[in-house]
């Protein structure tokens, strides 16, 4: 179950970093954000739930982590922050919202690799 | 002035920055202060104060992008103030840290974003006054 959870892990920063990469392209070439960047949002979003879910696993499992609660204020705060993030630009497409996008999928990449760093 | 909130711009961003640190100072001084309190107590309520300055300027901004600026002149500037005073205390006064909190040496545990959030809102501060012709 570990090696499945670091692979999940692994996934989820590599596609965290590939959409804040995107995000940034975006705004610094200030178009409108396109519909595809939403799309890999909510497919980033796909993806840390189902981090959260294994994670939670791990809680429950025969090694837990270090600290329980930081694990799991790190597993909640992943699934909240790009929700919230699309929520604040709704209706909003202009260059703005993009780096909005930028910085909610920085922050959930860290957060990421701050999960794992609980469990390693 | 206007009560009108402006569509975009870069307050999103700021708003943005606002809330996570709120949400990330907020969850961590409630994990220490609930499960490890006396370990560090100074720098856990540190803290819990800057999760509710971050929490009171994301308002400031909020409110400043409808043309009331006052409440954000003060506390970017009591926000600066904080990070750039508990930053130096930590280096000085190393024995009353002896866990980090979120402005120890300067938010380097955060990227030292929270030295520069303050100076970004500032800059954005002064140029919405400038827009508005305050």
């Amino acid at each position: 179950m570990p090696g499945t959870l670091t692979l999940i892990s692994v996934i989820v920063i590599g596609y965290a970093v590939l959409v804040t990469l995107l995000a940034v392209v975006v705004a610094l070439r200030r178009g409108e954000r396109p519909s595809w960047l939403d799309s890999m949002v909510w497919m980033l979003e796909v993806l840390l739930v189902v981090r959260a879910l294994a994670g939670l696993g791990t809680v429950f499992g025969d090694d837990p982590p270090s600290s329980v609660s930081t694990h799991v204020g790190y597993l909640v705060s992943s699934v909240c922050v790009l929700p919230i993030a699309m929520k604040s630009v709704e209706g909003d497409r202009a260059v703005w919202s993009s780096a909005v996008i930028a910085v909610a999928a920085l922050a959930v990449t860290v957060i990421a690799v701050r999960v794992q760093m609980t469990v390693s | 002035m206007t009560d009108t909130a402006p569509r975009s711009g870069p307050h999103k961003v700021l708003l943005a920055f606002y809330a996570l640190f709120t949400l990330a100072a907020g969850a961590r001084a409630a994990v220490q202060l609930a499960t490890d309190a006396g370990a560090a107590p100074v720098a856990y309520t540190l803290s819990a104060v800057a999760a509710v300055t971050y929490a009171l300027g994301w308002y400031a901004i909020r409110e400043a992008s409808v043309g009331h600026t006052g409440f954000a002149s003060v506390m970017l500037w009591v926000e600066l103030g904080g990070v750039l005073t508990v930053g130096t205390l930590s280096l000085v006064q190393r024995h009353w840290f002896p866990d980090a909190s979120v402005w120890s040496d300067y938010g380097i545990g955060y990227g030292f974003v929270p030295a520069v959030l303050p100076v970004a809102g500032l800059l954005w501060l002064r140029s919405q006054r400038r827009a508005r012709g305050i």
